[in-house]
């Protein structure tokens, strides 16, 4: 089961260190991992997203809190978010053809143009992770030049307090 | 003219570390110096009245000094070394507190700022080496930093659930001067150890105590670090329930209390495991439900319910699904459970403990404690010791056979009087960190415990209690053998004996050479006069006894067993 694992955390030096050696050690390959800056000065929004059973999850969130630095861990299904990821895709353009295929690809994937050459174009996409990946099957048989995708960022549909009660306060007492 | 002095006076970084130290209460440290923490150790010099440092001679030392002087003291022990091989020969005694929860601070110097990352000389990322093996800690690149820094640490190092704290300081920082202004660290919003009870769950926990009919307590080493020895002793008397000790929760209670019924684990006591399958409430407290205790999980404590009180929430639920988790303190939990619970007896029960007891007492406990022939064995020696001084020695161990017929037999009375490198199962832990506890507890009577092996795993620190003049006694229960991994391949791997036999030095005279008085014994005849001689010195000395060669521990819990397969033979 995929699981995103939120975290805040004061933006310290060693945290992000901290906090995947704690995968490591639980032998937990993330799929994807995202660090920002937040809405409040000095904390950092760590986005991991990893496939794993559930039990196991719980148990690493409370590892997680042990990090002195660590604020806040939420761990969250995907039908729980709002979720998204980026991708440039730079696709080999052969002739007016295939850009033309390419370009209506683009569009009807949602996605834009971002940049062009007169051998490439680089198609942005926002979307989710199956999005992404449909829309780059579609333009891989044109010949693909770079691909990259950002990780997974995402926001809770509802309920985040965050800002309210104690801060490491655990739902068992 | 002179200049009016309203101006804040500057200190080097030195001076601040110094001044910081002091301002945490810290009197003693233990440390080594080297090219990289030579400022800090020049600033040392004008604090020799203040500070009293103690030369240890391997780093390792150093850091298992300062865990045993941390578990005598009740505060943060510190160990001060040098940058690359100084801090990395400290990293098996960050690691071995880390698993024990022992406060240590550990301050190790670091190259100048602008070499880092360059592989300098003596350069180690001891940041990158070191994170995983603490509870905490941070590299310091300017003086301003270090008075700010010094004070989280020991915060750190001392609350919640205690753990190792390093302190990395480039040598630009111990140089270069700053203002001093020092203000202690009570609060950290990122990090807030929940001390007392959720009321409801303490609702909970009284009702099923109060209704349980077999009740049976584990009290382990958080029951030491909350200094809540007596208020366990109350619980268990009001409550009636039998209570058994982990490895390190040992001197929680002593040893002759009526409800006390022994220890758990692979080499714990035979009721005192057997009946853990029995029981249908378990409190355990301030312990973890290590492998080394709780064997099969899938058939461990399989009629109980389970109460799990821990400071560290990440301990609940962790190995064992429990029916009531608190994170909470142990001392303002039995407190606030004491006026919930009924006063109850559990005569019944408690027999049950008893007669396993009585049996355990007549397949391994005699034999083993008063062996009419034969060779002597580390159980009479441990017995013996026990008597002498009437369970009232501070026992530290090394790691094998002779630690765990010494948990076995030596009967502790107080508190704190059992230390040992449970988790990690450090071996050379035992003469620094007996070292370092004499260092804590002058007043009180130290004794190492150790085998032939791990004796020789820090023996160097020999030379250390010989410059400090620090009368610890030492005991070497010696088979010349690895007896633990002896034993394991006696039983598990049909007897291949490969690489355990130890051809050893001759400890009396090595001993001698490093100016401590030392005995050789082989006889049991000779056993009561040579531990009298060891308790009447005023200075330190070594007692090697040779013992029974292929001598095993028995009770056991074969690994993967359950414990309710507890072997006595």
């Amino acid at each position: 089961m995929k699981y995103t694992i939120i975290i805040f955390a004061e933006n310290k030096p060693g945290v992000l260190y901290r906090i995947a050696d704690l995968f490591l050690r639980r032998k937990i390959n993330i799929d994807s991992l995202t660090v920002s800056e937040t809405e409040q000065h000095g904390i950092s929004r760590f986005t991991v997203v990893v496939s794993r059973e559930l039990e196991l999850i719980k148990k690493v969130v409370k590892q997680l809190y042990r990090i002195i630095e660590v604020v806040k861990v939420l761990e969250k299904r995907e039908e729980e978010l709002i979720f998204r990821e980026i991708a440039l895709i730079k696709v080999v353009v052969k002739n007016a053809t295939e850009r033309k295929k390419i370009e209506d690809i683009t569009h009807l994937s949602n996605a834009t143009v971002n940049a062009f050459g007169e051998d490439y174009v680089v198609i942005e996409k926002s979307g989710t992770e199956d999005e992404i990946t449909r829309l780059y099957g579609m333009v891989k048989p044109f010949g693909i030049k770079e691909f990259v995708r950002s990780g997974r960022i995402a926001v809770l549909k509802e309920g985040l307090d965050r800002h309210s009660g104690k801060p490491k306060a655990h739902p068992e007492s | 003219m002179k200049k009016e002095q309203t101006k804040e006076k500057l200190l080097t970084g030195s001076q601040i570390l110094m001044e910081s130290l002091l301002q945490e209460g810290v009197d003693t440290l233990f440390g080594y110096p080297g090219g990289a923490i030579i400022p800090v150790y020049d600033a040392l010099y004008d604090y020799r009245d203040r500070l009293n440092h103690i030369l240890v001679r391997h780093e390792q030392g150093a850091g298992h000094a300062a865990e045993g002087y941390a578990r005598l003291s009740g505060k943060a022990g510190v160990a001060l070394v040098t940058s690359g091989p100084g801090a990395t020969n400290l990293v098996t005694a960050i690691t071995d507190a880390m698993i024990d929860s022992v406060p240590i601070v550990c301050i190790t110097g670091q190259v100048f700022s602008s070499l880092l990352g360059t592989d300098a000389f003596q350069e180690a990322d001891v940041i990158g080496i070191t994170t995983p093996i603490t509870k905490w800690n941070y590299q310091v690149t300017s003086a301003d930093e270090i008075a700010e820094v010094v004070a989280k640490a020991f915060y750190i190092a001392q609350s919640g659930r205690p753990g190792p704290v390093l302190i990395d300081i480039t040598k630009n920082a111990q140089i270069e001067k700053a203002p001093f202004a020092y203000k202690k660290v009570t609060h950290l919003t990122s990090y807030q150890p929940n001390l007392d009870p959720h009321p409801k769950q303490l609702q909970l926990v009284a009702e099923l105590i109060n209704q349980a009919e077999r009740p049976y307590l584990f009290a382990g080493h958080g029951i030491l670090i909350a200094q809540a020895s007596q208020s366990l002793q109350a619980f268990v008397e009001k409550t009636g329930m039998p209570v058994a000790n982990t490895l390190l929760g040992l001197s929680t209670i002593p040893q002759d209390h009526p409800l006390f019924v022994g220890m758990l684990g692979m080499h714990g006591h035979y009721g005192a495991n057997k009946l853990i399958n029995k029981a249908d409430l378990i409190v355990a407290v301030g312990m973890r439900f290590d492998d080394r205790v709780t064997g099969d999980l899938s058939r461990f404590a399989t009629n109980a319910k389970i109460i799990h009180i821990d400071i560290d929430p990440a301990e609940l639920n962790k190995n064992i699904q429990v029916a009531v988790p608190i994170a909470a303190d142990a001392k303002q939990t039995f407190e606030a459970l004491l006026p919930m619970v009924k006063k109850r007896l559990h005569t019944a029960w408690l027999k049950r403990f008893h007669d396993y007891d009585a049996l355990e007492k007549e397949k391994v406990i005699v034999p083993s404690t008063h062996p009419t022939e034969g060779e002597v064995t580390m159980a009479e020696v441990m017995h013996l010791l026990s008597e002498k001084t009437r369970g009232e020695a501070v026992i530290v161990t090394d790691v094998g056979q002779h630690q765990m017929i010494a948990a076995r037999y030596y009967k502790t009375k107080k508190s704190d009087s059992f230390i040992t490198s449970g988790g990690l199962g450090t071996m050379g832990f035992g003469l620094p960190a007996a070292m370092g506890a004499k260092v804590a507890v002058p007043e009180k009577e130290v004794i190492a415990v150790s085998g032939d092996g791990g004796f020789q795993m820090n023996i160097q620190e020999l030379a250390t209690i010989a410059q400090e003049k620090l009368p610890v006694k030492m005991i070497i229960l010696n088979n010349n053998f690895l007896g633990m991994v002896r034993q394991w391949q006696e039983l598990f791997f049909a007897g291949r004996y490969s690489f355990v036999e130890m051809k050893n030095p001759d400890f009396v005279k090595v001993s001698e050479g490093f100016g401590v008085a030392a005995e050789k014994i082989t006889e049991r005849t000779d056993l009561t006069g040579a531990i009298d001689r060891l308790l009447a010195s005023k200075e330190a000395r070594v007692l090697e006894i040779v013992v029974h060669k292929e001598g095993n521990v028995f009770p056991m819990v074969p690994a993967g067993a359950s414990v309710d397969e507890v072997r006595l033979e």
